[in-house]
């Protein structure tokens, strides 16, 4: 099976699971998020089709909620959080140390395909601000220098690096 | 089962984010192993936030009323073996509290928990957060019994009238009022829906309260739907917030099974189901009419009220939009009495309000206090006052649309209507603690462009507006500032804020004008002197070892990132600027406040 | 019902918006994104009127509150001039080229701000109504993309637009031009697709698309009652509706009796 017609049989497997109605759109396009990590543009094309939407509004819908991506993201996923409280705790300094060592700003991903950089807001673990998760794995009381020897395990290899 | 003991593990974000999961498996491992059923039963709970998130994981133990802070996966033996097996206390687990000075065994008596007083937290910590049974023993759902045995829909609105309950979500619009408006729409179909879209960057007691006691949002929004007719529940939740969705969803079904959902619900004849929708991320949707048509499957740009949606709503139809705090009220006030309600809080806003308590202070949490209390009692009682005894210099509310209180209204009472007067506002709940070391300008700056991504950007002042004023906030805070920017910030703001179409632009200048107002010469100090006082703004600010102060302990040179400080054991050190990005790192960690700014 | 606007009394129906009794009475307020066709955007902001009613003074937007007997409006007070003012040199920021914005800063006095910087090369304000018109005609060729400062109009994946049909609409009802359409030797360029143009059958004249043709005979159904006259141009079309009134009516002879 080509590389299309493999997502367009998967997406529509996702799609199936809700009714052919308008109000699902958002839900689908999330699980094919999670799914792919990303949208692909052909699983759009088929949700479009399966819903009966305009491709170009499926279009605006995955371009104006943030748990969309139209490119494939990294292998990690940094989320730093730069809630209220982690920022007046330094947040903007873990970002610029990141974008130091892996040379990527918030949305992108590096060329190697390893690390992908997000900010989120508030994650509720203000206790230990400033925070990061990395692929579910909290990190919290950052400082620079700790986030960098943080990336340096993950960039080794180490999976379960903490 | 005389003795049967009952382990609290707190599961809210807060404490898995420490690790709390892990010490709830652990736990199950190790009593799973022991034969206790002899002389001890251990049940453990996985609840929902206990508060002080600061110091989790959290462990309680009932009945000899224990609590264990900052719980290690190593500690769980222990504990089982000396408390639960056993009635000792582990002396090295529990609470420092500084303001008692002293050791306190129960999380009851610490002095965070003093001066609050719960309703909308009632449960959360109390109960498994994935148990209906737990709630049902709490009394849970007998509110909703009582209303659809004993009252008429009239009525259930009269008596949440009468207890004067507003919205927690950040207007303050009583919530009788408006359930009264869509009990007199027309239409057989109407609609109640839970908003769980918690955006404010700084607050999570919503989150909490949906993870922690997810069927006291149910039952509220259920005895809405009697009230006013309506038999269709959404509860739209924030996606990142996945455990609440979770135990929502899990909730919806364990009401099902137990009848307190569906068809029929207690032999009353009335019908109610309920549904999560997972948020797609966008701040614009804590708006009303936004979050409508998110849910109706479009992008979540706001349309113009009237007409309102308890008019007009989803789809058209009459509906009800309250946020989670306002539901988990509800059951409470039909229990307990719209009198006992009213006679707690200050004059014009009733009951209690959960504020998450974060920042430069040393008991971070979720705490819920009567309206009406004053700041400083929040702060310097609740809150243990400011993080490594620095200056206190402001309280920001309200989130991105709300505003600073200073220091010389720290006797502020807190209500809706005393936070406007201020120009900040009630907003979701998020208190945020200021030092000395935030800068103002900058902290205005972090709204802004919060706001700039998360503006829909459908008209023209609120996405034109924030997009002008951040440019200017951005020179001023790298040194470009100009004469005649505060001026300007001004005007373009009281625009913005008189002529968006929704409440995100309506408010978004509220945080820079805020600042402007109780800190100008801060914003001065940046546009003449170019100055950063706070020392944050990095074009703006040098910093300096003080060769007086500086015991050369060396933490200073180990936490910078780019080896800028040098210097001998036990000698003063010293800091090249040429190398120094300003991070602040060495200045955080400094013990004797050596590292200065210029 | 009747509403009080600037001091005068009007007659005013239920269900109306304050900018419709306004227009009609010849007052000005100043809208770029209201068009009587597509009425309802609300996004550009420069018709907020002040409205005293029920004790209450309000700052809304006229294109949408409804009137309501009694109620008072204001509509160049000198907080809504002020405002005016700064919201139109905003425009300028992001439209310092249109026609319509350079006309309205006239018209308001405005100073542009020197302090901020208007962007050359931009045209689009985003009032949305190109894309309501795409979506009123069934096309939806075109939306919004992305949101808050980033948000613009664009076509699927910002490809050449595949549901388009060429109908023009979106770039006629643009208020500041921003919608590029070319049309040489035949074929009519937007949204970077080309499309050939057909020639009126009357003058002929180069007027529209096939595909905005096909797009029309498929909306109308069965219920088209002259093919042919759609294959004219709106000028021709309009001389034949009147040529057949006038057959019709025989006005030739009634102009004569008058006489």
């Amino acid at each position: 099976m080509s590389e299309i017609s493999q997502i367009k049989s998967e997406t529509l497997k996702i799609a199936q699971k809700y009714l052919p109605e308008r109000r699902f759109l958002l839900a689908i396009l999330q699980d094919i998020q999670r799914h792919y990590n990303y949208l692909p543009a052909e699983a759009m094309k088929t949700v479009a089709q399966y819903l009966n939407v305009p491709l170009v509004k499926v279009c605006g819908m995955a371009t104006f909620y943030k748990a969309f991506s139209l490119t494939p993201k990294g292998k990690y996923i940094i989320k730093v959080c730069d809630g209220t409280a982690c920022h007046i705790k330094g947040s903007l300094n873990l970002l610029s140390e990141i974008e130091t060592i892996l040379g990527i700003e918030p949305g992108e991903t590096t060329a190697d395909g390893l690390f992908s950089l997000e900010t989120v807001a508030c994650i509720g673990a203000c206790g230990l601000a400033p925070v990061a998760v990395i692929n579910d794995e909290y990190h919290g009381n950052l400082t620079p220098a700790s986030l960098r020897q943080i990336l340096q395990q993950y960039q080794g290899g180490i999976e379960d690096a903490k | 089962m005389q003795n049967k003991k009952t382990i609290f593990v707190c599961c809210g974000t807060g404490c898995q984010a420490s690790g709390s999961m892990k010490i709830y498996q652990t736990m199950q491992k190790i009593i799973s192993k022991l034969d206790l059923d002899v002389e001890v039963v251990a049940d453990i709970k996985k609840t929902g936030c206990h508060g002080l998130c600061q110091k989790g994981p959290l462990v309680h133990i009932t009945p000899q009323e224990i609590t264990y802070i900052h719980v290690k996966t190593t500690d769980v033996q222990e504990i089982i073996e000396r408390s639960i097996i056993k009635d000792e206390v582990i002396d090295r687990l529990l609470y420092f509290d500084k303001q008692q000075n002293a050791k306190i065994q129960s999380k009851n008596d610490w002095s965070f928990e003093k001066k609050q007083f719960r309703i909308a937290l009632r449960h959360c910590g109390c109960i498994a957060n994935d148990s209906i049974d737990d709630y049902i023993a709490k009394g849970g759902y007998q509110a909703l019994e009582k209303v659809l045995k004993t009252m008429t829909p009239q009525e259930v609105i009269d008596e949440i009238r009468k207890s004067s309950l507003r919205g927690r979500g950040g207007g303050g619009f009583l919530t009788g009022l408006k359930w009264s408006f869509a009990a007199k729409a027309q239409g057989d179909i109407k609609y109640v829906i839970c908003n769980g879209d918690e955006g404010d960057p700084g607050a999570f007691m919503d989150r909490s309260i949906m993870e922690g006691d997810p069927h006291t949002v149910l039952e509220g929004m259920a005895i809405c739907g009697y009230a006013i007719g309506a038999n269709r529940a959404f509860l739209y939740i924030r996606d990142e917030y996945g455990l609440a969705v979770e135990n929502m969803k899990k909730a919806i079904a364990d009401a099902h099974a137990r009848g307190v959902m569906g068809q029929n619900i207690f032999g009353s004849g009335f019908a109610f189901d309920a549904e999560v929708v997972r948020g797609g991320g966008a701040f614009v949707c804590g708006e009303e009419t936004s979050l409508i048509h998110s849910i109706e499957g479009s992008t979540g740009e706001p349309t113009s009220k009237p007409p309102f949606p308890a008019n007009q709503g989803l789809w058209g139809k009459p509906t009800i939009i309250n946020n989670v705090e306002t539901w988990a009220n509800v059951p409470v006030i039909i229990s307990k009495g719209a009198d006992w309600f009213a006679s707690i809080g200050s004059e014009k806003s009733k009951g209690t309000k959960v504020f998450a308590l974060v920042g430069k202070i040393n008991n971070t949490g979720l705490v819920e206090v009567p309206m009406g209390i004053k700041l400083r009692e929040i702060i310097f009682d609740i809150g243990g006052g400011i993080e490594k005894k620095r200056k206190f210099k402001a309280v920001q509310t309200g989130g991105p649309s709300g505003g600073c209180i200073p220091e010389s209204k720290l006797d502020l009472p807190i209500d809706y209507d005393s936070l406007i007067a201020e120009g900040s506002m009630m907003g979701s709940g998020g208190m945020i603690v200021i030092d000395d070391r935030t800068c103002m300008v900058e902290f205005a700056r972090y709204y802004l462009k919060f706001l700039s991504e998360e503006s829909c950007g459908k008209c023209v002042p609120c996405r034109e507006g924030i997009k002008s004023m951040l440019k200017i906030l951005n020179d001023i805070c790298e040194g470009k500032g100009q004469e005649g920017d505060i001026e300007l910030l001004e005007e373009i703001g009281s625009m913005v804020k008189a002529n968006s179409l929704c409440g995100l632009g309506k408010t978004a200048p509220n945080p820079v004008l805020s600042n402007i107002k109780n800190f100008r010469d801060e914003f001065e100090a940046h546009i003449k002197d170019k100055r950063c006082p706070a020392g944050v703004c990095k074009n703006l600010t040098k910093l300096y070892i003080d060769q007086e102060a500086c015991i050369g302990c060396g933490l200073c040179a180990k936490s910078c990132p780019t080896a800028a400080i040098s210097g001998e054991k036990k000698q003063p050190h010293v800091l090249d600027e040429a190398k120094c990005i300003n991070c602040n790192s060495c200045r955080e960690r400094c013990a004797v406040d050596a590292i200065r700014v210029h | 019902m009747q509403i009080i606007i600037n001091g005068k009394t009007y007659a005013a129906n239920p269900g109306e918006k304050i900018l419709d009794v306004a227009r009609r009475n010849g007052i000005e307020i100043p809208t770029l994104c209201h068009s009587e066709a597509l009425p309802g955007l609300a996004s550009c902001r420069l018709c907020m009127v002040e409205v005293h009613e029920n004790g209450r003074t309000q700052y809304v937007a006229s294109c949408t509150y409804p009137v309501a007997d009694g109620m008072e409006v204001f509509t160049n007070s000198e907080m809504i001039a002020a405002r005016r003012k700064i919201l139109l040199a905003l425009y300028n920021l992001i439209a310092p080229d249109s026609a319509r914005i350079k006309g309205l800063l006239a018209r308001y006095h405005v100073e542009p701000f020197d302090r901020l910087e208007a962007d050359p090369d931009s045209k689009c304000i985003l009032c949305g109504l190109c894309v309501k018109a795409c979506e009123e005609l069934g096309t939806n060729a075109i939306s919004t993309l992305n949101r808050g400062t980033k948000k613009k109009i664009g076509t699927a994946f910002n490809e050449p637009a595949a549901d388009c049909i060429g109908c023009g609409s979106c770039a006629i009802i643009c208020p500041t031009q921003a919608i590029e359409m070319t049309e040489a030797e035949g074929n009519r360029t937007i949204w970077e697709k080309t499309f050939e143009l057909l020639r009126c059958r009357d003058c002929g004249e180069y007027f529209t698309t096939p595909e905005s043709l096909e797009h029309v005979r498929k909306k109308l159904g069965e219920t088209v009652g002259n093919i042919e006259e759609l294959q004219l141009c709106n000028y021709c079309k309009t001389k034949r509706a009147a040529t057949r009134l006038k057959d019709g009516l025989h006005l030739d002879e009634y102009l004569d009796s008058d006489k």
